[in-house]
């Protein structure tokens, strides 16, 4: 039971230390916004990402959920950038005040396609990514194991709260609280399952920090690892390659080579 | 060992001391267990031995704390928790929330000390082997019911390997049998030389695996002795302690005149079995 989207399978790419699958995202995202061609971004969700999604057996979920997620924006940027785009001249067709035009058009596709790369790629690394590995290995690459700690327990907690809040509702109903009605009563329903919850979390936070100091939480020594994530030579390669074009990308950018 | 001499302790804030006065060692490989009313101070206590009170928790301690006679307030935390294993009473919070299998949930704190991989392998695996959790391991730690959760605690508690346990009320999440294999456990580790101070209701478990029984009332130790003669004391009700059920049985037949008033009470089945028995032949 957790809040990640994490699919347990077994594929090639499920298989990429997750630092790699960390770095080609973060990589990606900055090269398609420091690289402004519609195309670039394109061109990386059709023969990056989706094949990606396919080897990794996760395209149906990454369908499902970036159509939930990117359907909305994408309508909206072509209705707002499309019909009302101040700069454009190229009239396509009129509707009373918006006009559609060539430029707004092209503006819509320059940032959708940016927004759906930087979407898709989150998407497939959070399909493909055990975030228990994930946090293992970037403290394995020297992130503090309290920030690995802070990461990984609110991904766990949440959904344990969320649990919690739920038994305090079930005991509250069974004590006469009525949940139907109009918005106003609801809302002042749902005050009563505040308090406890509020308190129960103080009372769990301290209880928490206790049992964790217990278990070294605080030790001076050298923390290891029970899990040993596995980071072939090629990966590293791979990553400070990546790093390296995302870079030039971003001088590039900045000496106004992509204008 | 544990030892305790004359503890007192007050909250941060407050001049009232609510442990005034206790006395009390666990020497090695044995198994004391502390049993009071709720409200008197268990879990205060427990924290005070581990080292949390007062460098943690603040407020005012006095008199003597020592654990293999090194005053435990006078470490590091760090280094009094490399002593003293700590229990706590829930073990929803016992679980760190940031592993995501119960084998690395249990190995957590043999990471954060730095204990080689090859060790945690088959410390994790000797322990849940112990706990009889092997089956889990793959599991989630927040998928677990309540006494499988506490069985986890406990293992990540033990797989530390310290020479004292402090558990607090370990066993309020199991069922008899769960109950049952934790106190097996408790006194396979005493026998290999662990110290275990246990705070616990369970009488029945109390009278078969503790080698005494410290009563914790008015802030301060008021009683302790084996755990025959501690059960079948009458003042046990004053202090809001309860006894095992045969003793209880046995008291109320003879504060009903059922049975002679002289008669040793008794603890367990097989003394109740002779117990009503001889007072009926005796009739």
């Amino acid at each position: 039971m957790t809040t990640t989207l994490y699919e347990d399978r077994e594929s090639a790419v499920h298989r990429l230390n997750p630092v790699t699958k960390l770095v080609a995202m973060l990589s990606i995202i900055i090269i398609v916004f420091a690289v402004q061609i519609w195309w670039v971004a394109l061109g990386i969700v059709v023969f990056v990402v989706m094949p990606a999604a396919v080897i990794s057996g996760t395209g149906g979920r990454l369908l499902s959920l970036s159509l939930k997620l990117l359907l909305p924006i994408l309508i909206v940027l072509v209705l707002l950038q499309g019909l009302f785009f101040p700069e454009g001249t190229t009239v396509l067709a009129e509707f009373g005040p918006a006009r559609v035009t060539v430029e707004g058009l092209m503006f819509a596709l320059g940032i959708g396609s940016r927004i759906a790369a930087l979407v898709l790629c989150s998407l497939v690394l959070l399909l493909t990514t055990d975030p228990a590995l994930l946090m293992t290995s970037l403290t394995q690459k020297g992130m503090s194991p309290k920030m690995s700690y802070v990461i990984s327990s609110t991904l766990q907690i949440i959904p344990a709260f969320q649990t919690r809040a739920q038994s305090i509702l079930l005991a509250q109903q069974a004590r006469g609280l009525r949940l139907k009605g109009n918005p106003l009563r609801r809302v002042a329903a749902v005050l009563p399952l505040v308090s406890p919850l509020v308190l129960g979390m103080f009372t769990d936070v301290e209880e928490r920090s206790t049992a964790m100091e217990a278990r070294g939480f605080s030790s001076p020594a050298t923390h290891t690892s029970f899990v040993v994530v596995e980071d072939p030579l090629g990966q590293k390669i791979a990553r400070w390659a990546l790093a390296a074009i995302a870079l030039a990308s971003v001088v590039l950018s900045l000496l106004g080579v992509f204008k | 060992m544990i030892e305790l001499r004359d503890v007192a302790y007050a909250y941060p804030d407050t001049d009232h001391y609510v442990l005034d006065g206790v006395d009390l060692s666990v020497a090695r490989g044995e198994v004391v267990g502390v049993v009071g009313a709720s409200g008197v101070g268990k879990t205060t206590l427990a924290k005070i031995i581990a080292g949390f009170i007062p460098s943690v928790e603040g407020g005012t301690l006095a008199g003597s704390v020592s654990v293999d006679d090194v005053q435990i307030s006078s470490l590091p935390l760090a280094e009094a928790v490399a002593q003293v294993g700590l229990v706590i009473q829930n073990p929803f919070n016992q679980i760190s929330g940031a592993k995501f299998s119960v084998r690395e949930e249990i190995a957590f704190g043999l990471e954060n000390t730095g204990v080689p991989r090859d060790q945690m392998i088959s410390r994790v695996a000797d322990v849940a082997k112990l706990l009889r959790i092997d089956h889990l391991l793959d599991r989630s730690p927040y998928a677990l019911s309540g006494g499988q959760m506490q069985l986890v605690a406990i293992a990540s508690v033990i797989v530390m390997g310290t020479p004292v346990l402090v558990m607090d009320e370990p066993t309020s999440q199991l069922d008899p049998g769960g109950s049952r294999m934790v106190f097996d456990v408790i006194s396979a580790l005493t026998d290999a030389g662990t110290s275990v101070l246990i705070f616990e209701h369970k009488m029945e478990l109390l009278r078969e695996h503790a080698d005494r029984i410290a009563v914790l009332a008015e802030g301060r130790i008021v009683y302790e002795d084996n755990p025959r003669t501690v059960l079948t004391d009458d003042r046990l009700e004053s202090w809001s302690v309860g006894s095992t059920r045969y003793t209880r049985a046995a008291r109320a037949a003879r504060d009903e005149g059922l049975t002679a008033p002289d008669a040793a009470l008794p603890v367990s089945l097989s003394d109740s079995t002779v117990y009503f028995t001889t007072q009926r032949t005796g009739r």
